[in-house]
């Protein structure tokens, strides 16, 4: 794996929410305007590897947010919380 | 106002569609065989407005008739209501008018007496005209052009019986549909009217007879020279109408009866066979060997369906609503009135199964039906979370060596009940097989074609729809040469 460091998710996610709270803190702070450009280079990030429900998924925001699926998708979560019998009501045969 | 608020299941990809569509020129992946001349015509039911009874049976639902056109490596997307009396009366009153599955005494007052049929279970293409079948009723004919609504059908006057079975059957071999009408006679009654009618659609023999008992006549088997009945334990009566329930219950202490009628025989010569309590829901085939009447079919353990309950009162059997290829063989040579039954494949499959349609009522080899693999990989993540309730492929089980291929759909998907066309004089089973997919995690309906001799590889082509069509009953594929299409 040549030079590359092993990072554990749980620090990973604790690195990147403490340089989110850094970035907030300086904006925030008095003369933040002297610091908005390096909080914009700062918000440029590349692409990273994150996780949604312990599987991995490349974030390309690069922030590490929770992922929100979009419209339409896991649209069996609906199946999830019926009964046998509850689902083969709603659909015997689709 | 509508309101599908007290359906909490409704939500997602099982929420009501209540649209019709044109999709002009499909989004396609892979290519579309350019063999494929015709079209694959769907029937399947969605709620115009929610259920009256929160525990109607999901057989009630308007019947939805929608059409894949292949012409020349194109495919063209049309899907209408089947517009009955009944949907334009709730139509026009702006709700839901019609109550439990067959039961008119749960119906609202100012829909008495209208035929409350929803026509939502098979299409049929017979005598160069389209129809929609639901078994409390005539066939409804359907322009193939528009997928317009044009009425009632009943055979140039000639077919009696005031139902059609959804699972007629059309002799390869001389073209004629052997076809049969249950509580032929009115609601509740023993009645069945069996008939033949030639491939122009006349009427040319018509047999009449009673069931040891009202109960569910939904399939049949047909061969050279039988026609085969089985009816099983779901029961109904006038009195449990009358209690404003849903028209079947389920009997656990019912035999399974089977009839062997002969193709040219009288009701005097039914030979009437008994078995352990059983679902023949749906058939593969069947074959005359001699003294010997054999139908394959996916038969369930006990009853498939919750929304007929059991009528002692015990709870629905989860356990039960499995169902296995299996060959039951009656001996017309025998004394008493007992059948085998042989289990056929070990693992339960969708009771959807179909054969190549050349063979039926002949010696075949291949059946094809859905299953789940629960090997195969499903991502929740992107999904949902089925709970392993998805049938993510399509097998060809080879019925003389006991061997079987599968399609898988992918890992978001499942199957609806699959179709066989077969290539243009190519050997039996050679061919396509499709069927619509649900896509979990893109909200969408895909209609997937494979080749059926190499269904490993996967799709040949994939026909995309932007939206969740209609959840299907049965799906048809229909030649160009059988019908004016568009």
């Amino acid at each position: 794996m040549g030079n590359r460091r092993m990072v554990t998710r749980r620090k990973f996610i604790g690195q990147v929410a403490a340089a989110g709270a850094g970035i907030a803190a300086l904006s925030l702070a008095p003369g933040a305007a002297v610091f908005a450009e390096a909080a914009n280079v700062a918000s440029v990030r590349k692409p990273i590897v994150s996780f949604h429900m312990d599987r991995p998924y490349v974030d390309w925001t690069g922030t590490a947010e929770p992922y929100y699926p979009p419209v339409g998708a896991r649209s069996a979560e609906a199946a999830s919380r019926l009964s046998e019998e509850a689902f083969r009501r709603m659909q015997c045969y689709a | 106002m509508v309101d599908f608020s007290n359906h909490p299941e409704m939500k997602g990809f099982f929420a009501a569609t209540r649209f019709e569509a044109d999709v002009y020129d499909c989004e396609v992946t892979g290519k579309i065989p350019s063999d494929l001349n015709g079209a694959f015509v769907r029937l399947g039911g969605d709620w115009l407005y929610p259920p009256k009874f929160e525990d109607d049976s999901p057989f009630s639902m308007d019947g939805y008739i929608n059409m894949f056109r292949f012409k020349n490596g194109i495919v063209d997307y049309k899907g209408r209501w089947v517009k009955t009396p009944r949907f334009k009366a709730d139509m026009a009153a702006r709700r839901q008018l019609f109550g439990k599955y067959r039961n008119p005494f749960t119906d609202d007052p100012s829909v008495h007496n209208l035929d409350r049929s929803v026509q939502n279970t098979t299409p049929l293409c017979f005598a160069g005209k389209l129809f929609t079948l639901k078994e409390d009723s005539l066939p409804y004919e359907i322009d193939p052009k528009t997928l317009d609504t044009i009425g009632p059908y009943d055979f140039h006057g000639k077919y009696k019986s005031l139902t059609f079975t959804a699972h007629p059957k059309v002799d390869p071999v001389t073209g004629e549909m052997i076809c049969y009408g249950y509580e032929a006679t009115g609601l509740e009654s023993r009645d069945v009217f069996l008939y033949t009618i030639d491939k122009t659609g006349h009427v040319t023999r018509e047999i009449r007879f009673q069931v040891p008992y009202v109960a569910m006549v939904h399939d049949i088997g047909l061969t050279q020279k039988h026609v085969i009945i089985p009816i099983f334990g779901f029961v109904s009566s006038m009195e449990r109408l009358k209690e404003g329930k849903v028209h079947w219950g389920w009997d656990n202490t019912k035999p399974s009866y089977v009839a062997i009628v002969p193709r040219d025989g009288e009701a005097k010569d039914i030979r009437w066979f008994k078995g352990p309590s059983r679902a023949t829901v749906h058939t593969l085939n069947a074959r005359t060997e001699g003294e010997k009447v054999i139908l394959e079919a996916a038969i369930y353990d006990g009853n498939p369906f919750p929304f007929f309950p059991p009528i002692d009162g015990s709870p629905w059997d989860p356990t039960k609503a499995r169902a296995y290829i299996r060959r039951n063989t009656f001996n017309l040579a025998s004394k008493d009135d007992g059948f085998t039954e042989d289990k056929l494949f070990e693992m339960n499959v969708s009771d959807l199964g179909r054969v190549d349609d050349r063979y039926l009522s002949l010696p075949y080899r291949y059946a094809f039906t859905a299953y789940a693999d629960k090997q195969r990989p499903f991502a929740e993540w992107k999904a949902g979370n089925m709970g392993g309730r998805v049938n993510n492929c399509y097998g060809r089980f080879d019925l003389s060596t006991g061997k079987m291929s599968s399609y898988f759909a992918g890992d978001t998907h499942s199957l609806q009940e699959v179709c066989f066309v077969p290539r243009k004089n190519g050997a039996e089973g050679e061919g396509y097989v499709m069927g619509v997919a649900s896509n979990y995690a893109e909200m969408r309906s895909e209609l997937v074609i494979a080749d059926a001799k190499h269904l490993e590889d996967g799709d040949v082509a994939r026909v995309i729809l932007p939206f969740r069509a209609t959840a299907q009953v049965h799906g048809r594929w229909m030649d160009e040469d059988e019908l004016p299409l568009a």
